[in-house]
């Protein structure tokens, strides 16, 4: 349900910028200091996100539409290659039996309507219009045949393992299909859907496939709204509309994704005017975009959750006086004003405040995460917790990051810092992400946790770090029972209110320190609006929200 | 005379072949050794048990031991079955040819502008050593030489594709003259660094030859400038040979970085993404193709000797 966010771009330039960080690095352990006295107040988000509608829709259609990504897909199928970029490609062309709408709420798809007859029983209704791209109707069998390719870790390997929950799943009438969980839980709801787990292809198309579904030799075929004309990867993506979708007509004919690995090329190309829309705009080059004629950076939140995990049974980690003291010296406001540029939100909590869609509003769902204990920025204190652990004349430890997000290195080095005026020694050093990701593997006593929510489950990243195998190897018998309940129970209000209440048990025992919740730029031509632009707009039918504008 | 370049080849193609035993052995070896994990990539920083990440390291033999995983390899690769690229899903074989065209004709073209303009240029250097026009091409391929190749192509991308629009940002183009077009700039890219480097090599070859007693010799005897330079670059041309042969080693090296800031689909831009997803299976293809590429230019070098030198050829005969 996770993923990092960008492929690992390792380029001549990345060492380039790492000398720059470096650089950044010094004058933002200085701000940080300079920003002592601020108060830590909790999810404070000055983001100001530039509109991503623009002008007047002028309701024309539009020929094509150039979107620029960061990095090249491999695979179009998610169940292979999962970033979330994969995500928000491959929905345009391949649904599941539901999908999410902009506000973060499971909606029908490919099924025109479901039901949870039984805590563990989903029962969906397929179209009875919907037909793939090549004219053939949908029918339960291909729904089922894709479930299975959805489950087999050799076809997806990527999203197999989150199968695990299902029972059983099973034609119960010509058009119907239910799914069986083995456990009760809410979380349950979003596997079917394009945002998490399912894209839904003919039965002959996944048999046919010789060489990889979703590769070049076999593309996949779907019933969303546009049907892939062309792939190259580490080159291109088209795709053209089609006239088998169910849903509404989008404006644009055509739509072609251009993958451009060098950032500083990306730029460029975008200031020469070669596309109408940029995905991940990097935060260190976001001036650059901004400053670019005709162009609008929007920034959204991207769900993603940016924390440090503390190994509960590994020394000094293991003292909760040593992980309050590390709690208390880091300043998190001024990471996210200074570092992040404002564009991004104090975390109070695991769940980000827009995995509450559905439910409440992100501004109704930050503040009752921020009414989690926290720990402010206060040295003192610091001082104060770490006298009274094991370690009261402090120690060394070390601090990893990937290589893909600079910032968390920036971030680290800041608060390393403040570390060192209460006696303890951070190393921090950067790894190219493949081998960041295998260290944690290792569970080292003290790690970075950055991890991309798909789903608008708030349960998502809490489910995991609070249950069983979690990376802290955390373990507090209340907060089990509560996430038990959280997980049987079906009225979402009453299950958001238990999972913040798991969350604020954890916050004293303080196995994980949320840091940020993150926000995605996207950049976009002065010709183009898009309507309901939130954290979920691209995992939906995003192509239909798109305009030309005026 | 043929049956001994024959036997020679033949030499030659069995030396190649154990050289790529050995080499693909050997990047199995660091590639097993490198820190990382391959179910770790596929799956990102997501929750999953370790009994999944196992039934992934299963799924591609990485829970086997070394040797047995080698051998698993080996065994399908003799029968030119490279196996299945663990990051894309998709067959070797297929991934690799799509790749093939992009990379050979940037690295040809970028050979054929560093030759041309090269080899001229340091004749001219060498024949006019010292004075000015020589101080100014030394000076240029100094930088040439030093200058990286990601550096020199944003430069360009910078001046002709946004400043002055002449040339597209990045991409391949449709048709072959839109292809061509497309490929000018990361070709000249490459080709800075290649071309500095033949001017020098050219330059210190013909210089030592114009020291040699036989020119001042031929001069002696009254013959023409002309054809003075007709000897000298006859016998310059071997190690001038030699090192075009080797360059073509580098030439592959420069895609890696050129095609990634050009957004060029080819050979380099795919090793990249590979080596660092620790994707076995596409690395050793890779590994064994620029190899083989390596491997067979330098053959040819060594049969061009005999068309060039006669001595060597009459040693060949000999034998």
């Amino acid at each position: 349900m996770a993923e990092t966010d960008e492929r690992g771009l390792h380029t001549r330039r990345g060492f380039l910028r790492t000398a720059v960080t470096g650089m950044t690095v010094l004058s933002a352990a200085a701000l940080l200091e300079a920003c002592g006295a601020a108060p830590s107040s909790p999810a404070g988000s000055k983001a100001s996100s530039g509109s991503a509608a623009a002008g007047t829709d002028t309701g024309k259609e539009i020929e094509v539409l150039r979107v620029s990504l960061p990095g090249s897909l491999s695979n179009l199928y998610p169940g292979q290659e999962s970033g979330i970029l994969n995500y928000y490609v491959a929905g345009i062309c391949m649904e599941g039996l539901v999908g999410v709408d902009t506000t973060g709420k499971i909606v029908p798809a490919l099924a025109s309507s479901f039901e949870r007859t039984s805590p563990t029983t989903y029962v969906y209704r397929l179209r009875p219009d919907a037909r793939f791209h090549d004219g053939t109707p949908v029918t339960a069998d291909d729904v089922l045949h894709s479930i299975e390719m959805a489950r087999d870790a050799k076809v997806s390997p990527a999203t197999a393992a989150y199968w695990a929950n299902l029972k059983k799943a099973e034609k119960t009438g010509d058009a119907e299909i239910t799914l069986t969980a083995k456990a009760a839980d809410v979380a349950f709801a979003w596997l079917p859907s394009n945002a998490d787990a399912l894209w839904i292809a003919p039965k002959a198309a996944w048999q046919n496939a010789k060489s990889g579904f979703g590769s070049p030799q076999s593309l996949p075929v779907g019933t969303g709204p546009y049907k892939v004309t062309g792939f190259v990867p580490d080159s291109y993506v088209e795709f053209s509309r089609v006239d088998t979708w169910h849903g509404s007509r989008p404006r644009i004919a055509k739509i072609r994704f251009e993958f451009v690995p060098d950032e500083n090329t990306r730029l460029l190309a975008w200031k020469a005017g070669k596309a109408d829309m940029a995905l991940n705009v990097p935060l260190a080059q976001s001036r650059q975009w901004e400053g670019a004629s005709g162009t609008r950076v929007v920034y959204a939140p991207d769900r993603s959750y940016a924390g440090l995990t503390f190994n509960t049974k590994a020394a000094p980690f293991d003292d909760v006086h040593v992980r309050r003291a590390v709690a208390h010296a880091v300043n998190r406001q001024a990471i996210v004003d200074k570092i992040l540029r404002g564009r991004g939100q104090v975390a109070t909590a695991l769940s980000t405040p827009e995995q509450f869609g559905g439910l409440w509003t992100p501004q109704e769902a930050a503040q009752r995460l921020a009414a989690v204990p926290q720990y402010a920025y206060d040295l003192e204190k610091a001082k104060q917790e770490l006298a009274q652990s094991k370690v009261p004349n402090g120690f060394s430890a070390s601090l990893s990051y990937p290589n893909t997000g600079p910032h968390l290195g920036t971030a680290a080095q800041a608060f390393a810092a403040d570390l060192k005026k209460i006696g303890i020694t951070l190393e921090v050093k950067e790894l190219p992400i493949e081998q960041w990701l295998a260290e944690l593997n290792e569970f080292p006593p003290l790690s970075y946790m950055w991890y991309f929510n798909t789903t608008g489950d708030p349960g998502e990243l809490a489910t995991w770090f609070l249950g069983e195998g979690n990376p802290a190897k955390y373990a507090n018998d209340t907060i089990a029972a509560t996430m038990a309940k959280a997980t049987a129970e079906a009225d979402p209000e009453k299950r958001a209110g238990l999972l913040i209440e798991a969350q604020t048990a954890q916050a004293a025992d303080l196995a994980y320190l949320p840091l940020w919740w993150g926000q995605a730029a996207t950049a976009f031509g002065s010709a183009i609006g898009v309507k309901d632009y939130t954290s979920y707009t691209l995992l939906a039918d995003w192509p239909g929200q798109v305009y030309a504008a005026k | 005379m043929n049956g001994a370049v024959l036997a020679f080849a033949l030499r030659r193609a069995a030396a190649t072949l154990a050289l790529l035993l050995a080499l693909s052995l050997l990047v199995f070896a660091l590639l097993y050794l490198a820190p990382g994990d391959v179910a770790r990539n596929l799956l990102g920083t997501r929750n999953v048990t370790p009994e999944a990440l196992a039934r992934i390291r299963e799924l591609h033999h990485l829970d086997e031991p070394f040797l047995a995983q080698y051998w698993w390899w080996l065994s399908h690769a003799v029968t030119g079955d490279f196996g299945t690229s663990i990051r894309t899903g998709g067959q070797v074989g297929p991934l690799l040819l799509d790749r093939t065209g992009v990379t050979a004709a940037t690295a040809g073209l970028a050979f054929l502008l560093s030759v041309l303009a090269g080899v001229p240029a340091g004749i001219a250097t060498a024949v006019r050593r010292g004075r000015p026009l020589d101080r100014v091409i030394v000076a240029a391929s100094v930088v040439g030489v030093s200058a990286p190749g990601f550096a020199v192509g944003l430069i360009l991308l910078y001046v002709f594709a946004l400043g002055l629009g002449w040339f597209p940002v990045y991409g391949t183009g449709e048709g072959f003259l839109d292809a061509l077009w497309h490929l000018v700039l990361p070709a000249v890219a490459l080709a800075f660094g290649l071309g500095a480097f033949v001017v020098k090599l050219t330059r210190a070859a013909v210089i030592r030859e114009l020291d040699q007693d036989y020119v001042t010799f031929a001069r002696g005897r009254g013959l023409s400038e002309r054809r003075v330079l007709r000897l000298v670059l006859r016998n310059a041309a071997i190690p001038i040979v030699t090192s075009l042969g080797l360059m073509v080693a580098y030439l592959f090296g420069g895609t890696v970085l050129i095609e990634v800031t050009f957004a060029l689909p080819g050979l380099g831009s795919l090793m990249e993404e590979s080596v660092l997803f620790k994707d076995i299976p596409v690395v050793q293809a890779l590994t064994l193709v620029v190899a083989l590429v390596v491997s067979v230019t330098a053959l040819a070098v060594d049969l061009s000797y005999l068309a060039i030198d006669p001595r060597v050829r009459a040693r060949a005969v000999r034998r």
